[in-house]
């Protein structure tokens, strides 16, 4: 590790946070995410924890090569990126200024370390020194500034980032506000943000957020003129074949060397089935994903199997703007309870995952707050039905026609009609389905992995919410949000996290049974890693 | 002859001229230049920011005037966006908007540039249909052999033991599409987990996990027995049982005629006249079949190179239509015509040589 602990650096809910894990309240993965999203260092934090930072890349060999199936999609202005994959390859020498660990971990990379005041309205960011960009130059606070300047302009169509910083962004101009990223000496940036925000770190690490160098033309094809600060150069990047990263000629890279001389990105279309006769017939070291039943068959084949638990989950949820039937709180919650999750996980995901607890906040978020077991009674829903006088009222659940969507709400369903519901199960093809996803009375929507568990239920269950399924509007939910939003720290945003999700699971909307698992494939002698957001952090793969 | 070639050469450029307007005009449409806006801008734009951006990527304005550009016969379009920077149809990173030439079109030789590749069309297809060609080459080298062979063998003695083996296997192979024989050799052949392959591999008589590779992405870099064998043999047995049932047909024919009959009736032996008296003129309507199975081939290669994932030309089209890549696919078709019309034209002359009771002209 690049990084030292000092001990003045130290976030003051960071050694609180030590005093629970030692007293159990907090699981090791808990513990690191919420101490670094403050700000701690990751050996800090294992340090804390009173263990070592686990060993890394240096003791890996030197040298070797990886072949990769993953589709080779066309890099663009990062910007502007829209699929992950896009990331990984640029992500060869393009570096982020913070990164997403697979164990939930924020860690500096092109800075050194960040800090954020008492009601997250203002971060400092120390720059890393010593980092140069493959074209000799050094690697300074301006190009931080430089680069917040790209990412908050509104005005350049399909700006992933634009939205993410709304606290830096004048309204009028949309464009960077005047005074919002300020460098404060050649090490040292701020941010001042208009309204508390605490999502800047997880949004500085999203794979859009790469870092350009300064004769970067916006809009251009990164890859044309690789100047970056990351440790490969891209070879070759032919759309729809074939990816080659090799090491940057005469380029000292800060993190010291990369073990691999070469990656490989090869293109292979995107039928799963595919993969099973890559694998068996030695063409690829690794994948990019494995779904379904082919992860069976690559386990047959003797290839180790990466998993990830993710945020990543399935909702069936009721509408109480669309429907007058959702409109009663208690038969929302008999329904509720009819469902057992741990059948919905078998049935419709095959146990690839994780069950959850009907309120939408993960184990892996570092706000996550346990909160004591639901009691699942499929008896109680007769009887609820009953008293609402809906004993006869046809429920329809609606879903895509394929995949593990279907899977799951059919076990939904079923469950449903177990415990004495009327009910059917409606499927749309996916070109139909997602024209009126949020207008649906009962259906099923999938959400994709956020590294806070904020992000997610900010946008779906406030009564503002821009993604808001369920007609869910409670005034105290929406109180106890904006709280959460503007703590920092992630220990006191717990205590929000408390009252945000008992109401969630309370007002009995969503039955959200399980997290998913994502998985892929790795041949044995090979070190890859899988990571919630499907990144590839390239410089922690090795060959053994 | 001369006026002939000419008439034909006159034909091709009408008919390019028809199909590229028709795929211009498809690829114009509204709702395909709004995926396009989508997949090169990102998928999260904004309507207005989809309006905004194909405006300012030239693709506004009458369609007509956009296909003249596409052609060289209207000068490229050239806008300044809003922070002042000119771009245009022929400003490249090469030029700058006044070094850049009124016209780029075809007519001046500029193809345009692919969205998907991200290069020039000139270069990908060039590329893409050399690929191309060695697979055709290599199905040509399996295809016309065996099956003039079995149509020459079961069309000498018509309704012999041979003709009606041989005509079954013929009938089957043609009658099975290339999208179900090619998933029936995948998993007969190249699969680690069915199929022939595991039960091999248990015997110990092939080294690695399949018999064959299920996808020939390799072979781009370096064709090999092991790589390419299935995407040729799904294309050539489609074509063998066909050309073997034109060949049989037109070889029962010959074989009945007078004077076949009058050379056995000389004393001539079976083979003899088989190989000297009959094969010349019973090859040639294979012939034509054998012509017209080149632009077929380009048709038949979409569907096999997209199974195999061999990136040559039929896949490089499924890519620009999947992607409404207009300059690509307009490429595409222009070379679609060339071959059909070409092949056409070889077929035309070479029927001359081999029959003399037919003129052209």
């Amino acid at each position: 590790m690049t990084k030292e602990m000092t001990a003045a650096g130290l976030h003051p809910a960071a050694s609180m946070y030590a005093e629970e894990l030692k007293a159990g309240k907090l699981s090791r993965r808990e513990f690191l995410s919420r101490t670094t999203a403050l700000g701690v260092s990751a050996v800090a934090a294992y340090g804390l924890m009173g263990m070592s930072a686990p060993a890394r890349a240096q003791d890996a060999k030197i040298g070797g090569v990886i072949r990769c199936a993953m589709e080779v999609k066309g890099t663009k202005d990062p910007r502007l990126a829209d699929w992950p994959q896009i990331s990984n390859i640029y992500r060869g020498w393009l570096e982020y200024l913070i990164q997403y660990n697979a164990d939930g971990t924020f860690e500096g990379r092109l800075l050194e370390s960040w800090e954020a005041n008492a009601d997250a309205t203002q971060y400092t960011l120390k720059v890393r020194q010593g980092v140069t960009w493959n074209n000799g130059e050094p690697f300074t606070a301006d190009d931080v500034v430089r680069n917040f300047a790209r990412w908050t302009d509104g005005n350049v169509e399909g700006n992933a980032m634009a939205s993410r910083f709304p606290g830096l962004v004048d309204e009028a101009t949309k464009t960077i506000r005047e005074g919002a990223v300020v460098k404060v000496d050649d090490t040292t940036v701020q941010l001042n943000l208009s309204a508390s925000d605490v999502a800047v770190v997880p949004n500085l690490a999203d794979y859009p957020a790469a870092v350009v160098h300064s004769s970067f033309v916006d809009g251009e094809d990164p890859a044309t003129n690789p100047i970056g600060t990351g440790p490969y150069v891209p070879q070759e990047v032919s759309v729809g074949q074939k990816a080659v990263l090799v090491r940057a000629p005469n380029h000292t890279w800060w993190g010291g060397t990369a073990p691999l001389d070469e990656i490989h990105y090869i293109d292979f279309g995107t039928d799963p089935s595919t993969m099973v006769s890559l694998a068996g017939s030695d063409e690829i070291d690794c994948n990019y994903e494995t779904v379904g039943d082919f992860i069976e068959q690559l386990d047959a084949l003797g290839w180790k199997k990466l998993e990830v638990v993710t945020a990543a989950t399935i909702v069936v949820r009721m509408n109480s703007a669309s429907s007058e039937l959702y409109k009663d709180k208690a038969v929302r919650q008999a329904i509720q309870l009819a469902v057992d999750p741990k059948v919905v996980l078998e049935l419709g995901y095959s146990n690839l995952g994780t069950t959850a607890e009907n309120h939408h906040a993960c184990p892996v978020h570092p706000e996550y707050a346990a909160l004591p077991p639901q009691v699942i009674d499929p008896s109680k829903l007769k009887p609820a039905l009953e008293a609402a006088g809906m004993a006869d009222a046809e429920l329809e659940v609606i879903s895509l026609d394929d995949g593990w969507e279907a899977a799951t709400t059919a076990a939904v369903v079923a469950q449903l009609k177990d415990a004495g519901a009327n009910v059917k199960h409606t499927v749309m093809p996916g070109s139909t389905f997602w024209n009126d996803w949020q207008k649906y009375p009962f259906s099923s929507t999938t959400w994709n992995h956020r590294p806070l568990a904020v992000q997610n239920m900010s946008l779906a269950y406030t009564s503002t919410g821009s993604w808001n399924e369920t007609g869910m509007a409670n005034a105290d939910f929406d109180a106890a949000m904006v709280k959460a939003l503007s703590l920092a720290e992630a220990d006191a945003r717990r205590e929000q996290m408390v009252t945000l999700q008992t109401i969630l699971q309370d007002e009995g909307y969503i039955i959200q049974p399980y997290w998913r698992s994502l998985f892929a494939h790795v041949k044995e002698g090979f070190n890859v890693e899988r990571h919630p957001s499907n990144e590839h952090q390239h410089y922690k793969w090795s060959v053994a | 002859m001369l006026m002939f070639v000419v008439r034909r050469l006159g034909l091709m450029i009408l008919t390019a001229l028809a199909l590229t307007f028709i795929v211009f005009f498809l690829t114009n449409l509204r709702p395909n230049l709004e995926k396009l806006a989508r997949t090169e801008g990102s998928v999260r734009m904004s309507e207005e920011a989809v309006d905004q951006w194909i405006i300012q990527n030239g693709h506004g304005g009458s369609v007509f005037v956009r296909y003249g550009e596409w052609m060289g016969l209207m000068p490229g379009w050239v806008l300044t966006d809003e922070k002042g920077t000119v771009r245009g149809r022929c400003i490249t990173a090469t030029n700058t908007p006044e070094t850049a030439p009124r016209y780029c079109g075809v007519l001046q030789g500029d193809w345009g540039f692919s969205t998907f590749f991200k290069k020039p069309v000139l270069d990908s297809l060039g590329e893409k249909l050399a690929a191309t060609g060695w697979l055709m080459l290599a199905v040509m080298l399996v295809m016309v052999p065996a099956s003039l062979l079995i149509g020459v063998l079961s069309g000498m003695r018509e309704g012999s033991r041979t003709d009606r083996a041989l005509s079954t296997f013929s009938i089957a192979s043609t009658a099975t599409p290339e999208y179900v024989s090619g998933v029936i050799l995948v998993a007969l052949l190249a699969s680690p987990v069915v199929g022939l392959s595991p039960l091999l591999a248990s015997w110990g008589w092939i080294e690695g996990k399949t018999l064959f590779l299920g996808t020939a992405t390799s072979a781009i870099d370096d064709i090999t027995f092991w790589n390419f064998t299935l995407p040729v043999m799904t294309i050539a047995l489609y074509g063998i049982g066909y050309i073997a049932r034109m060949t049989r047909a037109s070889m029962t024919e010959v074989m009945t005629a007078q004077y076949i009959r009058t050379a056995r009736l000389k004393g001539v032996s079976f083979g003899a006249v088989v190989v000297k008296h009959a094969l010349r003129n019973a090859l040639i309507a294979p012939f034509t079949v054998i012509m017209l199975q080149f632009p077929w081939l380009l048709n038949g290669v979409v569907i096999v190179e997209t199974l195999f994932n061999y990136k040559g030309f039929g896949w490089t089209l499924v890519q620009a239509a999947g992607n409404n890549d207009i300059n690509l696919l307009l490429g595409c078709s222009v070379v679609a015509v060339f071959v059909v019309l070409v092949t056409q034209l070889i077929s035309d002359v070479g029927y001359v040589f081999l029959n003399p009771r037919i003129r052209l002209s």
